[in-house]
């Protein structure tokens, strides 16, 4: 059969030049998927080592857009670590706190945009409205709808009330209710559960031999969880589960995210209920004396590391960060193995990947009829994807219609 | 008629598209762009669609700072677009480089790299920002249409 | 369910295991143990780490500008949430380490990162793309060295 050879890249078609990843299909059956990444690289590690440590929290939150907490969170329990700071309890329950406000968003928007790789917009635009119900209450909280800045050096920035505590405990009844639509339909909606059923198999020896993290890793049933394995803040103290799933596959990866999202309403009501009266930081010198420390944050892609290395001044000499996503790129193209060409979006998108995927280009050399070649962007593969998946009876016109998110 | 009444009426018989093209940003930004399209912030009442293909977009929406390896592709998309065509600088990081100025990695915001109309800061941008900033670029079409009759 | 091992006991074993190791040993607080290897015996202590001890899972190697040396730490955890940090150094004259992504596949991108931005030298990496860095960034440069200088960058005409 014929072999063709896919680049999707961050360029515009018409420009030959290095793609993220490059994807050989053999016939409509992916057979090798080779990665090339970096350009997102901005060069931030070195620029933690000339800024001072609360300048590197501003920093190191834009590590990413979705997960700044956790980047933030995981940086300055490192540097807590070396400086031998005691963070008041309290301080320790409010990062509980806006951690799993950021996984019950992160999880809410990927569901939007899983949603719409597969031509299921409905769910894309509740999802999305659900979402900025965590977003006026993060706004709320924290005076950002992103970079929330709630990490201080030794404690948290912002302290909560009781009529905030108030608006957050409705807020959460409230998405609670719409959530459950979600899983209603996650378990009984024929259609999704054939789309995403199969795409991206892959198995749990694979998940412990490639490192996968997260969602995506639980979804092969390893019940790997930094909370639970190496608990931080005010995790010690909660009661939750470890979501996990045996599907090992898109479909699987959906039902851990919805089922998390239950998991994280139950902690933040706990939260609220237990949160010890006292401070929210304790005083911390500018200077932190030699030393190193790594901690390990379960942000909503996964487990997120950071390790810190100090040197006495009011700078960090070595700050290292590896994002989750670092970790599950690792084993996309296993989780490509065999799939079709049709599944690409879902299955990179079912990793929650943490860059931008609006600007995908395709790029299609049809190596059999010599080198004339089609173009193809991001869009054109996600509606490829979806009008193969209708031929062949899988399609989300009617869903779309009926669909709807009361509450 | 209200400025944002003939906007949106102009916008609809024209029907502006925009393209979006993150330079090397953390998302943030990217995100409150798709957020400003859907109902509760609702872009598309505007008229206008995002699409993918330079050559047909008046309105580039850029975020992220410039990183050195994306440089000479946002170069290449601007020139395939055709005039009359506008660039938005979306965020802190588009407009100024933001948090990362200074990154080796990083040369600045957009402007180093092509010529901006509009300037939308934020960190990040919020949705409102991006449509109160995008009307009044809509603004700036519209009358450099009138201005060639 | 077993007891989980105690961080002490993790360090006796350790150095019952290679006497070279006593008082390169550090027992942080609680799931943290950190030890410094000689480069030569990096190899075989890390393999009995891996396949003997329990640390299942690699989270992060972490180059270090040392001065004369390049230090690596490689981070790695069992499954009860230990994590134990293994620092080694090379010479910056040749700082020449092997890989150890025949035991974690995954790990290649963390040695790929050591190439680029250190300019550690990984013998044994199956061939593949670099990373972080794009093409032609200039040769011999390596950004998160302490002596690198952004200048360099622009100089020589743009990046990629």
């Amino acid at each position: 059969m014929a072999t063709t050879r896919i680049p999707i890249g961050p360029q515009h078609p018409a420009l030959k030049e290095p793609e993220s990843f490059l994807i050989t299909l053999n016939g409509e059956r992916i057979t090798d998927v080779a990665m090339r990444l970096g350009y997102n690289h901005r060069g931030i590690e070195k620029a933690a080592e000339n800024r001072t440590y609360v300048q590197d929290i501003y920093l190191i939150e834009r590590v990413c857009g979705i997960c700044s907490h956790s980047h933030s969170s995981a940086f300055i329990q490192c540097v807590e670590e070396i400086a031998g700071l005691e963070v008041p309890l309290r301080a320790k329950y409010l990062r509980v706190l806006i951690g799993e406000l950021e996984r019950v968003h992160s999880h809410l928007l990927w569901l939007g945009v899983a949603g719409h790789e597969i031509g299921f917009d409905t769910l894309l635009m509740y999802s999305w409205r659900d979402r900025e119900v965590v977003m006026d209450i993060l706004a709320m909280l924290t005076g950002n709808r992103v970079h929330y800045a709630m990490n201080t050096l030794g404690g948290v920035k912002r302290d909560v009330t009781e009529e905030q505590a108030r608006e957050i405990l409705k807020a959460v009844d409230t998405l609670e209710e719409r959530t459950k639509y979600y899983i209603d339909v996650a378990t009984h909606e024929t259609t999704l559960i054939q789309r995403l059923s199969g795409p991206g198999f892959i198995s749990k020896d694979d998940v412990l031999k490639y490192g996968v993290v997260g969602p995506t890793g639980r979804a092969s049933g390893v019940g790997r969880d930094a909370r639970k394995d190496d608990p931080y803040a005010a995790y010690p103290e909660l009661d939750f589960n470890v979501v996990t799933d045996d599907h090992c596959d898109v479909y699987g990866r959906t039902l851990v995210r919805v089922g998390e999202l239950m998991e994280s309403y139950k902690l933040i009501r706990q939260v609220l209920k237990k949160l010890p009266a006292g401070d929210i930081a304790v005083k911390s010198p500018r200077r932190i004396p030699a030393g190193e420390a790594v901690s390990r944050y379960e942000a909503p892609r996964g487990e997120d590391v950071h390790y810190v290395r100090a040197n006495g001044t009011d700078k960090p000499e070595r700050v290292r960060v590896r994002a989750p996503t670092m970790a599950n790129l690792q084993a996309v193209a296993k989780m490509l193995e065999d799939n079709n060409l049709a599944d690409v979006p879902i299955v990179i998108a079912a990793i929650d990947p943490c860059f931008s995927c609006t600007d995908r280009m395709v790029h299609i050399d049809r190596i059999d009829r010599g080198p004339s070649s089609e173009s193809f962007e991001w869009g054109a593969l996600r509606r490829k994807g979806i009008e193969w998946y209708s031929a062949n009876g899988v399609d989300f016109t009617e869903l779309n219609k009926r669909f709807e998110v009361r509450g | 008629m209200k400025l944002s009444e003939r906007l949106v009426n102009w916008a609809r018989i024209k029907s502006p598209w925009a393209i979006h093209f993150n330079t090397g940003s953390c998302n943030a930004c990217d995100i409150e762009i798709v957020a400003a399209i859907t109902p509760r912030f609702d872009l598309e009442r505007f008229g206008i669609q995002v699409k993918g293909a330079p050559r047909h977009a008046d309105l580039l929406l850029c975020s992220g700072p410039v990183t050195r390896q994306i440089e000479t592709r946002l170069k290449r998309i601007h020139d395939q677009m055709a005039e009359p065509k506008f660039v938005a600088a979306v965020g802190s990081c588009a407009c100024t480089g933001g948090v990362f100025r200074g990154c080796y990695n990083v040369k600045g915001g957009i402007d180093q790299a092509i010529p901006v109309s509009i300037y939308i800061p934020g960190c990040p941008v919020r949705p409102e920002a991006i449509i109160d900033g995008v009307a009044k670029m809509l603004k700036t079409l519209e009358e450099s249409q009138k201005g060639k009759k | 369910m077993s007891k989980r091992r105690t961080e002490e006991e993790l360090k006796a074993e350790l150095v019952a295991a290679f006497p070279e190791l006593e008082g390169k040993v550090r027992v942080a607080r609680e799931r943290r143990v950190w030890v410094e290897v000689e480069l030569a015996s990096f190899r075989k202590i890390f393999e009995r780490a891996v396949k003997e001890l329990g640390f299942s899972i690699l989270c992060i190697i972490t180059g270090l500008d040392e001065g004369e040396n390049l230090g690596f730490i490689y981070h790695i955890a069992d499954q009860g949430g230990t994590m134990l940090n293994i620092h080694t150094l090379a010479p910056k004259a040749d700082p020449s380490i092997r890989t150890i992504s025949d035991i974690f596949p995954a790990g290649h991108i963390y040695e790929r990162e050591l190439i680029d931005l250190f300019g550690a030298k990984v013998s044994g990496l199956a061939p593949g793309n670099r990373y972080p860095l794009p093409d032609g960034w200039p040769e011999g440069q390596y950004p998160l060295r302490k002596d690198f200088n952004p200048a360099v960058l622009d100089a020589g005409g743009e990046g990629a």
